[in-house]
């Protein structure tokens, strides 16, 4: 499958010396969901900016639909993608549609009226940019992104800063923006990423540790129970430790790690025939912080 | 002629520019005073008394040399007043247009969409151009009508200060893609624009004491524009969106 985007060992050293992409490779085809994580000064902001065209890698390729950023092809490219930077400044004498205008001008196509009343954004259209809410900037900047109908989206942490209420308005918006579209969404906030991504890279210190779908990452982690027995949790936990299980617990509940979860029964049957009433066996899907903090830890 | 992205940025900073009152009181005080304002009872002076510089030894720097009355308002004063504007719009406009959009990270709008660099400085560069040339050239030709009307200058001689003028709007426009380099902040802006202009003052001032005749004022244009253009050789050689942006 063609790449939308890739980046082949890449390196951007930044003019102070600092090292943000360090003989970084990855690509994604056309068509995946994929979030970019990794903790702070890992090279998530810097892979979107070299993507869009503002930074130049020290070394190595980036391309944006096959077109490298000096090629003659790479303004097309750069027609095709929808960018939604992270918090940027706002303009105090430019209103909201002047804004919208500008750029359906820029991407030479769009319906500004349109994506005026798909973000909810009717009531503002002439209020100046910097007299927006948190929530109805971040509404105008996935208007903008998404005016020209682009192939690619690249979103650079869309949500950062949003109080809960309008991080859950602007995430369905996401959703809805992201069917059918090439994305690449970087962000610090994993269920964000969970809820609306299909693979994940993760970066730290400008290389890219892992690049998976989040169902073969989910694979990786040893499959979690959690059991509840009616005579109470001491006797559960003492039962697993005899078996040489390291049990974590929750309220009235234990945790512990099975061994694939075919193990599961086998462990059950263990316990019952323990004397033990086990009336809740619940297999944990791990979450992707557990699988994050698992992969930057190791 | 001009690129489309440009000419649709050109647009949008001209509607800003025109938005900001305070550009447009800043870029519009100063030279009404040095334009208009002081200009006009120094030329109704010197028309009425006419004053006789002392002749220095060795009959002096050429361009004091046998100015007498109103010739010191037209030859001397006033195209150093006219350089001076000229000199001073484009580089507060800079400081609103180019270092406020860096100032207040507006600029990450502009990085988002799929515009170069080169295209956004051009079209601010023009905005600064147009403004500069929008102010000073009714405020020169108020003034500039009156010396006309009181027969101190001809037409033609008068008319020849347009090219100072439009050197120095150009001269200063062009600094300001060093402005862009140099200074991140507006109070930052406005030092880099006082140790960018006080050398370039210096040399008008020394061409219109060193150079005789109506030569001057060609040579003063020279020189200006020739500056204007080593700024802008340096600025492109080194501006990227990576300096722009830090």
């Amino acid at each position: 499958m063609p790449s939308a985007l890739a980046f082949e060992r890449v390196t951007k050293r930044y003019r102070n010396g600092v090292v943000a992409l360090d003989d970084a490779s990855w690509s994604i085809p056309i068509g995946a969901r994929t979030c970019l994580l990794g903790p702070n000064g890992a090279g998530k902001s810097t892979a979107i900016r070299l993507l869009e065209g503002a930074l130049r890698a020290s070394r190595g390729n980036v391309t944006l639909l096959g077109a490298g950023p000096d090629t003659p092809a790479y303004a097309d490219a750069r027609r095709r993608t929808g960018v939604v930077p992270q918090n940027p400044g706002m303009y105090a004498d430019l209103s909201a549609i002047e804004y919208l205008e500008l750029v359906r001008q820029l991407y030479g196509r769009g319906d500004v009226g349109r994506v005026i009343e798909a973000f909810g954004l009717g009531p503002h259209r002439r209020t100046m940019l910097a007299a927006l809410s948190g929530g109805f900037r971040r509404r105008l900047l996935l208007a903008a992104a998404l005016l020209s109908e682009p192939e690619i989206l690249l979103l650079d942490e869309p949500t950062v800063g949003l109080d809960p209420v309008a991080a859950h308005e602007v995430h369905e918006l996401l959703s809805a923006a992201m069917k059918g579209r090439t994305t690449l969404l970087c962000t610090h906030n994993l269920a964000e990423a969970e809820a609306l991504c299909d693979d994940v890279v993760i970066l730290r210190g400008g290389t890219v540790l892992l690049h998976e779908s989040l169902v073969a990452l989910r694979g990786r982690v040893a499959p979690r129970l959690r059991l509840r027995a009616r005579q109470g949790v001491e006797p559960l936990i003492a039962a697993l430790r005899r078996r040489g299980l390291a049990v974590e617990v929750e309220a009235d509940a234990a945790i512990v790690n099975v061994d694939g979860l075919r193990a599961g029964p086998e462990l059950l049957r263990d316990l019952l025939g323990q004397g033990l009433d086990v009336y809740e066996s619940v297999p944990l899907e791990p979450s992707l912080e557990q699988l994050f903090l698992d992969v930057v830890q190791a | 002629m001009i690129d489309r992205s440009v000419q649709i940025l050109l647009g949008k900073e001209l509607r800003q520019l025109g938005r900001s009152r305070g550009a447009l009181v800043s870029a519009t005080l100063l030279p009404l005073l040095l334009l208009v304002v002081v200009p006009i009872p120094q030329l109704l002076t010197l028309r009425n008394l006419p004053l006789d510089i002392p002749e220095l030894p060795g009959g002096g720097p050429p361009g004091l040399q046998s100015l007498r009355g109103a010739d010191v308002f037209v030859q001397l004063l006033y195209p150093l007043f006219v350089t001076i504007c000229g000199m001073i719009v484009p580089s507060l406009a800079a400081s609103y247009t180019i270092v406020t959009e860096r100032e207040r990270r507006t600029l990450e709008l502009l990085v988002a969409l799929p515009v170069r660099l080169s295209r956004i400085l051009v079209a601010k560069l023009l905005s600064i151009l147009i403004l500069g040339i929008a102010v000073t050239v009714p405020l020169f030709a108020v003034t500039a009508t009156l010396v006309v009307i009181l027969g101190t200058a001809s037409l033609a001689e008068i008319a020849l200060l347009l090219v100072p003028l439009g050197a120095a709007v150009v001269c200063s426009t062009c600094l300001s893609l060093l402005l862009t380099l140099l200074a991140r902040d507006f109070r930052t802006a406005n030092n880099v624009n006082g140790v960018l202009f006080f050398p370039v003052l210096l040399v008008a001032a020394g061409i219109l004491v060193g150079v005789g005749g109506s030569a001057r004022l060609l040579v003063l244009g020279a020189a200006l524009l020739t500056i204007g253009g080593a700024a802008i050789l340096v600025g492109a050689r080194w501006i990227t969106f990576e300096r722009y942006l830090e």
